[in-house]
């Protein structure tokens, strides 16, 4: 029974696949399915950081600002002032290794804030989306980024056997963390705590100290997220990453990973990523008047729900 | 007992205060002031976002051309693409006493509201960019969206004649993304009925831009043209997509996409120049500060206009909801004139 609730969505995939290759001839071509791939790989960074924070029963909206202000940052450092950056022009290997530093000290805080001081998480993660994307729009002045040195966009550009390092990195992250939750102690103790922290306690898991390193994984996939997202649009917008947490949560939950904490796994989640990436790649190739697109979009997601809740039997929480 | 009284003391003095201060906000309504000669007083200027390079312009021009013109104005306030923020930036200024507003309007009817509010104290609005509704505004200063769509047509059309061209589109739900989708679609099937439209809807975002562009080149690699909505968002995304399929040939290649812009920002140039892109449409950033401000002065001193051409290669219409709307001219950038000195993309650092 558990392993069918993980692999709910695949039907959904399926007949969305089926679907697909009878709309246009292309849908299916290698060229094609790597698109989707790339496509989905920022996206897919930030669902997994986000499943983490769920599956131990808290969560963080702010992620979608960490992918815009980690790479921002990095870039600031980097580029020229008379781009636009602070004009520090330190090495670009410092700028990159700052994007994922950003990312882990924003969920470090986050973590502080509702580990330690037990705040709100939703309240405070929602604050902090506000803040960050101010300091934003602040450290560019509303600027677009465009002038980065090469290797901020390697990888999303580059390829090993023909698809983009975004999405190897993507697919491993997955494996890794996927493996951790199914079979590591500390993967287990995410569950434990989402379950039932007093539980979890009294066994002996440190429970405090989880959370927080769970917060600052997941602030620095999202900093990756932001880099992969800034390579595959070729520059950064001050809006970068904003409203993507709409789409994270629902890959997430699509995926099987429960809103109250201590169910859902990695391949459930992935299967909600690789659902949203291929409606978006469908719908386009089929040519659907624009007017109408996002709400078929919307329903077609609904739709999957249903299937899953159907073929699975069980409720959805 | 006495607690009885007291609390029938305190709901009668709460009433008698709220009596006295019940009004409607129409009260302070008041003709516009002063006479000839007077003190013009100051104007107030309500920018929608600061996230775009376009925006950004404006808000530098806007000093410049104040001082130009002998407006004196308040700093610029920022909506920060929120209408209903942008009716309390309308009614802050209101409040600062300010004697004319330009106002970039985020929503052609959410902005209704904050223009009733300074009609009522009858302080006269100038809208930049987005023609309201309904509402009371002194005039519409406005480049032609329609103009911008054909003029992308034409120039795709007059060098592609035949095979599929890709519209990366903006919001549909704004009134200048949905003009220049229909303009550019009616040019196409009007001029050039050997050409299919293929349309990308982003929402004026960068990374659906780059999925769906991606996406569609690949069942349609035989693409020959691209026309951009805004430079500001689709320009990277569309020249990172192309990169990555090794479909960005420069001018003059046989394989050569032809891509026109629209915005007219640097970025833009630097790309026309390296026969990346073949045109794009200057957005007049710096006319717009300037005439948004010169009739918010006309408006000060009194002064009215009527259907027309005007002194600077514009005309004013008069709109069917009886508004007035200046069009001002925006020029198609092509390397010919892409040095030019008088475009704005050309002046900004």
């Amino acid at each position: 029974m558990r392993r069918l609730r993980e692999l709910a969505l695949v039907p959904a995939l399926v007949a969305l696949i089926v679907l697909g290759a009878f709309v246009n001839e292309n849908f299916l071509s290698y060229a094609n399915i790597i698109s989707i791939l790339g496509s989905s790989a920022a996206l897919a960074m930030v669902v997994l950081a986000e499943s983490l924070i769920l599956i131990t029963g808290k969560i963080d909206l702010s992620l979608e600002s960490v992918v815009g202000i980690a790479p921002a940052l990095g870039a600031l450092v980097v580029i020229p002032a008379a781009s636009a950056g602070f004009g520090l022009e330190l090495p670009t290997a410092v700028g990159l290794a700052l994007i994922v530093v950003v990312g882990a000290l924003v969920g470090a805080f986050n973590g502080f804030l509702v580990v330690k001081l037990r705040l709100n998480a939703f309240i405070v993660s929602l604050a902090m989306l506000i803040v960050l994307r101010g300091l934003l729009v602040g450290a560019t002045k509303g600027k677009t980024l465009f002038d980065m040195p090469e290797p901020f966009f390697a990888l999303a550009t580059t390829t090993f056997l023909g698809i983009p390092i975004s999405v190897w990195l993507a697919a491993a992250a997955f494996g890794v963390a996927g493996f951790f939750l199914r079979y590591h102690r500390l993967g287990r103790a995410l569950y434990a705590i989402g379950g039932n922290p007093a539980a979890a306690r009294a066994a002996g898991i440190r429970v405090d100290r989880v959370l927080l390193g769970v917060f600052v994984v997941a602030g620095a996939l999202s900093g990756l997220g932001g880099l992969i997202q800034t390579g595959y649009v070729g520059a950064i917008n001050a809006n970068q990453g904003a409203n993507m947490i709409f789409m994270v949560m629902a890959a997430a939950v699509v995926g099987g990973i429960a809103m109250d904490g201590g169910r859902g796994t990695m391949s459930g989640a992935l299967t909600g990523v690789l659902l949203l990436g291929v409606v978006t790649n469908l719908l386009t190739l089929a040519q659907v008047s624009s007017f109408w697109i996002q709400s078929i979009q919307g329903a077609i997601i609904l739709v999957a729900l249903m299937i899953a809740r159907v073929t699975t039997g069980r409720a959805q929480e | 007992m006495i607690s009885k009284k007291l609390a029938a003391t305190a709901v009668l003095a709460l009433s008698a205060l709220l009596a006295a201060g019940c009004g409607s906000t129409k009260d302070a309504a008041r003709p516009a002031a002063g006479g000839a000669g007077a003190e013009a007083g100051r104007a107030g200027v309500v920018l929608p976002l600061l996230t775009s390079p376009f925006w950004q312009a404006y808000n530098n021009y806007v000093p410049r051309m104040a001082k130009e013109l002998g407006v004196e104005t308040l700093p610029t306030v920022n909506s920060n693409s929120d209408p209903a923020q942008q009716v309390t930036d309308i009614n802050n200024l209101v409040t600062q006493g300010v004697k004319g507003i330009v106002v970039s309007p985020l929503d052609s009817a959410a902005i209704v509201a904050g223009l009733r509010q300074a009609e009522n104290k009858g302080i006269p609005v100038v809208a930049v960019d987005v023609a309201p509704e309904s509402g009371k505004v002194f005039m519409i200063v406005r480049a032609n969206n329609r103009a911008y769509g054909e003029k992308a047509c034409k120039h795709i059309g007059d060098q592609v004649k035949k095979g599929k061209v890709v519209q990366i589109q903006g919001d549909l739900a704004s009134v200048n993304g949905r003009e220049r989708s229909e303009a550019f679609n009616q040019c196409m099937k009007a001029n050039y009925p050997d050409i299919k439209v293929l349309e990308i809807p982003a929402e004026w975002k960068s990374d659906v831009a780059a999925a769906k562009l991606d996406g569609l080149l690949n069942a349609n690699p035989d693409v020959k043209g691209i026309y951009l909505q805004a430079g500001g968002v689709y320009l990277a995304p569309t020249l990172q997509t192309l990169k990555s399929k090794g479909m960005l040939r420069p001018a003059g290649d046989d394989k050569h996409i032809v891509i026109v812009s629209n915005d007219g920002i640097p970025q833009e140039f630097d790309a026309i120049r390296k026969g990346e892109i073949d045109a794009t449409v200057s957005q007049p950033a710096d006319a717009y500060a300037r005439y948004g401000l010169f009739y918010v002065k006309a408006a000060m001193e009194g002064k009215t206009f009527r259907p027309g051409p005007t002194d600077h290669d514009s005309e004013i219409v008069k709109l069917p909801n009886g508004l007035l709307e200046d069009q001002l001219a925006a020029p198609l950038v092509t390397k010919e004139n892409v040095d030019d000195k008088a475009l704005w993309g050309n002046s900004v650092k």
